[in-house]
């Protein structure tokens, strides 16, 4: 089980791997959600405020009205936050749930999929 | 940055936009209701003559019910747009769940090949063009409907809901008028093994077929309000098809004499000609043109995005998961239109397009019965609590189980261009769809999967800190244990 130093250290290399990938802030500058994370074994909740493809920030709890509800394990964010491993394996095992439009849900994974491709 | 605090969760979130019911209904009655299910109800009455029609859709829609209550169960179970895929996947184990999923996808790129030569042999029958010219129809929908899915173009909610609304009640309307039209007359109200001994069960199978793909509302579940959102959607839906598609049977066999039918690619236009002339003929060409936008809007997104998850998951070549800047799996995308454009070329080219509707039957008859046998397993295996629980549901869906597996013989094995015989093209197409899925499931799949896993080993070290390399890491193979990796 991760604790919140561990999902926040991931969040913020998460945060540069992103905002510095040209390819990505080109792809989703037409892109802006709130975001909204709950790690069901142990009930901690953050937030990410996506504007035009920029992470402007991953505070903790949930902050404003989300467009996208993300629940799994804590660990399970960890290692998606670090790119250690591939979300949609997850989600298709039913091990990751989301509340959001396919369309968001596909954005969000595109995140991954273009930052870490060899995943 | 993060807090130095974490917060703890303390209750569901609400979107902040989510779907309600009339716009889940219309995805649902959108989705089922495309241009081929005017040549469906041809295929119903080719099996119940005249009324009795009537009677095999309805036979057919107290199935659909049925159908409707297995799918709110499961999609309860499981909320996810990965839907009949991950109940598969826990009944039965990931590689069956993928080849059916594979099967069961080829009825997309055949409704969308069927409604793009349809609408192209309806618009060039409207402005008496050349029968050739129906090629260069076909070609400009899809290169539109390619052009507008690589653009991101997306039709709202309202537009979705708008168009479909709009498709049914025209639809309706003018059947209502066709069935006030003085000089037709109603024959065989009751005659429902008219055609042969077994001709009422394989009209049922093809009535069925109307309703068809009105369950894929529940890859929507993830942005519905409630769950009990999917579960009226899924109610409400079939009632709509029902009416509309009785009053357009009942007027068919009304006005226009069967042999017109039987021929013809467009008997909406043939209705609309002999209710209300060039006024009608028109009225159901632009109703026609309508349902592409729901075909080829959901048709598409459906499909393209379960190859994009398909090629990320490590069961389909990468490449089918690139994204253009539009964040559009392209070559998803284009390799749908392609396949589309072949297959509505080669049903053009041939003539054979009510083979077409028996293998989208069979298919959907095959989809109804694995989820009833999902259902039946998964009975014993979950024991939470769902939105959404089938009363009788064992009986009901061993039932099922055994009826739709009957109406899945009954449509691969007929031939609604001549009722009295059977044919065993339909059913020899979805074996070579199975076999040719099967064969990639339990070959390619696990060359893909282990290239993957090779390659995330050697292609970077993990980068959490802390944790050992290769932990959590690589291709998860598929098994068929049917339990999630980790349980």
């Amino acid at each position: 089980m991760a604790e919140w130093d561990e999902l926040a250290e991931a969040l913020a290399d998460y945060t540069v791997s992103c905002n510095e990938n040209e390819r990505l802030r080109k792809m989703q500058r037409d892109w802006s959600r709130t975001l909204h994370f709950v790690c069901s074994d142990n009930d901690i909740t953050f937030s990410m405020e996506v504007d035009r493809g920029e992470i402007l920030s991953t505070p903790a709890g949930h902050v404003g009205i989300p467009d996208i509800v993300v629940t799994t394990h804590s660990e399970t964010f960890c290692d998606m936050f670090w790119g250690d491993l591939n979300p949609v394996q997850k989600y298709l095992r039913g091990e990751i749930t989301v509340k959001g439009s396919q369309e968001d849900v596909m954005r969000l994974d595109a995140i991954s999929s273009v930052i870490w491709p060899d995943v | 940055m993060g807090s130095a605090e974490p917060a703890r969760h303390g209750g569901a979130s609400v979107l902040r936009r989510s779907v309600g019911t009339a716009t889940a209904t219309a995805t649902s009655a959108g989705l089922a209701f495309a241009a081929i299910d005017y040549l469906g109800v041809v295929s119903v009455l080719a099996y119940a003559p005249g009324a009795t029609a009537a009677v095999a859709i309805f036979v057919g829609g107290l199935l659909v019910l049925l159908v409707a209550g297995i799918f709110s169960e499961l999609n309860g179970l499981y909320p996810t747009a990965a839907g009949i895929r991950l109940y598969l996947g826990r009944a039965v184990g990931s590689r069956t769940a993928l080849s059916v999923t594979f099967t069961y996808m080829t009825t997309v790129v055949l409704v969308i090949a069927a409604d793009a030569f349809l609408i192209g042999a309806a618009v060039r029958h409207v402005l008496h063009e050349p029968a050739a010219l129906a090629y260069v129809w076909i070609a400009v929908l899809l290169g539109v409907a390619l052009v507008a899915n690589l653009r991101g173009v997306r039709l709202a909610g309202w537009v979705q809901t708008v168009v479909t609304y709009s498709v049914l009640s025209g639809t309706a309307v003018l059947s209502v008028v066709a069935l006030f039209h003085v000089g037709g007359a109603f024959r065989h109200p009751f005659d429902l093994f008219g055609r042969g001994g077994f001709s009422g069960v394989q009209a049922v199978a093809f009535a069925l077929f109307l309703y068809a793909a009105f369950e894929w509302v529940t890859t929507t579940a993830e942005e519905a309000r409630t769950p009990k959102v999917i579960t009226r959607a899924l109610f409400i839906a079939p009632a709509l098809i029902w009416l509309v598609s009785t009053l357009f049977a009942l007027a068919l066999a009304h006005l226009v004499p069967f042999a017109r039918l039987h021929g013809s690619a467009y008997p909406q236009l043939l209705l609309g000609q002999a209710a209300l002339g060039t006024v009608g003929e028109l009225w159901m060409l632009a109703l026609t043109v309508l349902t592409a936008l729901n075909t080829f809007n959901g048709g598409f997104l459906v499909a393209s995005r379960f190859i994009y998850a398909a090629a990320r998951e490590g069961t389909l070549p990468r490449q089918f998961a690139r994204l253009n800047l539009k964040a559009v799996p392209w070559l998803a995308v284009t390799t749908l239109a392609v396949g589309s454009a072949i297959v509505a070329a080669v049903v053009f080219a041939t003539g054979q397009w009510l083979l077409l509707v028996s293998v989208g039957a069979a298919i959907e008859s095959g989809i109804y019965g694995i989820a009833s046998l999902c259902l039946l397993i998964l009975r014993r295996r979950e024991t939470r609590e769902r939105p959404f629980r089938l009363v009788a549901g064992r009986p009901l869906a061993a039932f099922g189980a055994a009826l739709f597996a009957v109406l899945f013989v009954a449509t691969g094995f007929s031939d609604p261009t001549d009722a009295r015989h059977f044919s065993v093209a339909p059913i020899g197409v979805i074996a070579v769809l199975g076999a040719l899925a099967t064969t990639y499931v339990l070959v390619f799949v696990p060359r893909l999967q282990a290239a993957a896993a090779a390659r995330a080993a050697t292609s970077r070290p993990r980068r959490r800190p802390g944790r050992p390399t290769g932990e959590g890491r690589g291709a998860a193979p598929a098994t068929d244990s049917g339990a999630p990796s980790g349980a």
